[in-house]
């Protein structure tokens, strides 16, 4: 690729030092990689390598304890995800940079379709607007309508993973971190759920993805980058 | 650009007659807030921060840890004993209040126009002896709205807002449950659109149905209405749901600060590692 990349990490480190145990617990070390917008990079390696931990530390869950995570913004400047300041980080939040989790973290009784639109709702669009665009995406992924006003507490595993990604992809963002997105899905939905990936992918949105199945990896990685125990 | 709100620097307070030595023997160092030359309480101290137009502030910490303080501080209700809070007012033409060198006068004018104030306890909010649709027309009537019907309809849209029955307008809030009356300091608070609103433990104490509906009620405020807030609470999932960012204070001193979900999942204080952990 020729193209300067969207994200380039540059040997991060992170390690946890638990204070009840007086103990540091390393979790990735010396990580250097690219993401490029319109293709999807893969993190592969054992439980234990730091794949989540990567993920968590360009979103700034974790902070990083060595290492650059320079992104590019859509305002063209380069912001080190690693150090930039809080303000920053959120802001990027709302407009560039999705995460998807296993885990759906949402307002109690809020109904799905609100939940999956409440990203647009922080931007300032209206209910009307917002549940509208919802409705599609979950028109899409096969969530039935009879559930769409209801809290997704209730939901199965599947249906929450997908109310989930529902809500990462429903801004747009420019670049996406996924942490198994399909970890609880049947064949069909994944496949639903694959090709939504691939389709804001072609739109022009840099994934970086986990995936706990080979075959997967195989099917939608344009590029793999390989993690080992630290 | 994004614009500055409230600007907090070195925030202090002493209950007690304080002495030289108060600040330097206190604090999470010492595992206390009481200074042992003199007994008086450091309730806050050095405590700076900044908050941006329409963000939420996490304002964390165990009883005692002096979170409460600071924004009673900030809302005037206590007098302090060091520091500088600037507060950026865009309404009309740009202003620029420095909190603590007010008179009285002019505290009243920003606590009545530009500030909202919802307390753990509603008694503190409320005037339990006017209804609650009297409550809120106090708080209209401060700001020059003197027109009987005017003052009835924008009560009623409050309370609407914040689903208070509407036929409960003209009852006393003293034969409310806890949870409708918190709703209703709520409208209170809001009646005048302040770009400031302080949460002081707004949802402890009520059920976890009643909490929520509190809770979805902040957000849409959030999201409709961009007001800055200050949520003080012990409650991790409230921090979690609410704040964008998050402070962690203990023995009157802020020990962390940081993103809300950083916070929670990647603690970088002792204390902080404690309380999460045996929270989740």
């Amino acid at each position: 690729m020729t193209t300067s990349p969207l994200l380039q990490i540059e040997g991060l480190s992170k390690s946890f030092f638990m204070h009840d145990q007086q103990k540091e617990i390393p979790s990735a070390r010396e990580v250097s990689f690219r993401v490029h917008s319109k293709r999807l990079t893969a993190l592969v390696g054992p439980t234990g390598a730091g794949k989540s931990s990567i993920l968590k530390a360009i979103y700034r869950t974790y902070i990083p304890c060595k290492g650059r995570i320079l992104y590019r913004s859509a305002a063209g400047k380069t912001v080190d995800l690693a150090s930039a300041d809080e303000h920053t980080i959120l802001a990027l939040r709302s407009r560039e940079i999705g995460f998807v989790t296993q885990f759906l973290f949402a307002l109690p009784r809020q109904p799905a379709i609100d939940v999956v639109a409440s990203p647009l709702y922080r931007r300032g669009l209206s209910k009307a607007d917002g549940r509208q665009k919802a409705g599609a995406l979950l028109q899409r992924l096969h969530i039935p309508e009879h559930l769409w006003g209801l809290s997704p507490t209730t939901f199965s595993g599947g249906e929450r993973q997908r109310i989930n990604l529902a809500r990462g992809i429903i801004g747009r963002p420019r670049l996406l971190l996924l942490d198994e997105p399909t970890a609880s899905l049947d064949l069909r939905t994944t496949g639903d759920v694959l090709e939504m990936i691939t389709e804001l992918k072609n739109e022009g949105t840099g994934i970086l993805a986990i995936f706990h199945d080979p075959d997967l990896v195989q099917r939608m990685a344009d590029a793999v980058y390989q993690l080992d125990r630290p | 650009m994004m614009r500055k709100v409230l600007d907090v620097k070195g925030l202090s307070k002493v209950y007690g007659k304080g002495c030289p030595y108060c600040r330097d023997a206190t604090g999470p160092r010492f595992d206390t807030n009481i200074c042992p030359h003199c007994a008086s309480v450091v309730a806050v101290h050095d405590i700076s921060f900044t908050l941006y137009e329409g963000e939420i502030l996490g304002v964390m910490g165990e009883s005692g840890s002096g979170k409460s303080t600071v924004v009673k501080c900030l809302y005037f209700d206590e007098t302090v004993d060091g520091g500088t809070a600037h507060f950026f007012d865009n309404h009309g033409q740009y202003n620029l209040f420095d909190l603590f060198s007010l008179n009285a006068a002019q505290r009243r004018w920003l606590r009545y126009r530009r500030f909202g104030m919802v307390y753990q306890n509603p008694h503190m909010g409320l005037n339990l002896g006017i209804s609650a649709g009297g409550n809120i027309a106090e708080r209209l009537l401060m700001n020059d709205m003197l027109i009987y019907a005017d003052i009835r309809k924008r009560a009623s849209e409050l309370l609407q807002r914040t689903e208070v029955p509407e036929n409960r307008m003209d009852d006393l809030p003293g034969h409310f449950s806890g949870g409708m009356q918190q709703r209703v300091q709520i409208a209170k608070a809001l009646a005048t659109n302040p770009p400031l609103l302080f949460l002081d433990e707004v949802t402890t104490g009520l059920d976890v149905s009643v909490q929520a509906s509190i809770l979805d009620l902040i957000i849409e405020i959030q999201d409709q209405l961009k007001t800055t807030m200050i949520v003080v609470t012990h409650d991790l999932g409230v921090i979690r749901l609410l704040a964008g960012r998050t402070i962690v204070m203990k023995n009157g001193c802020i020990i962390e600060a940081g993103l809300t979900d950083q916070i929670l999942e990647d603690p970088q204080h002792a204390y902080t590692q404690r309380l999460v952990a045996s929270a989740l």
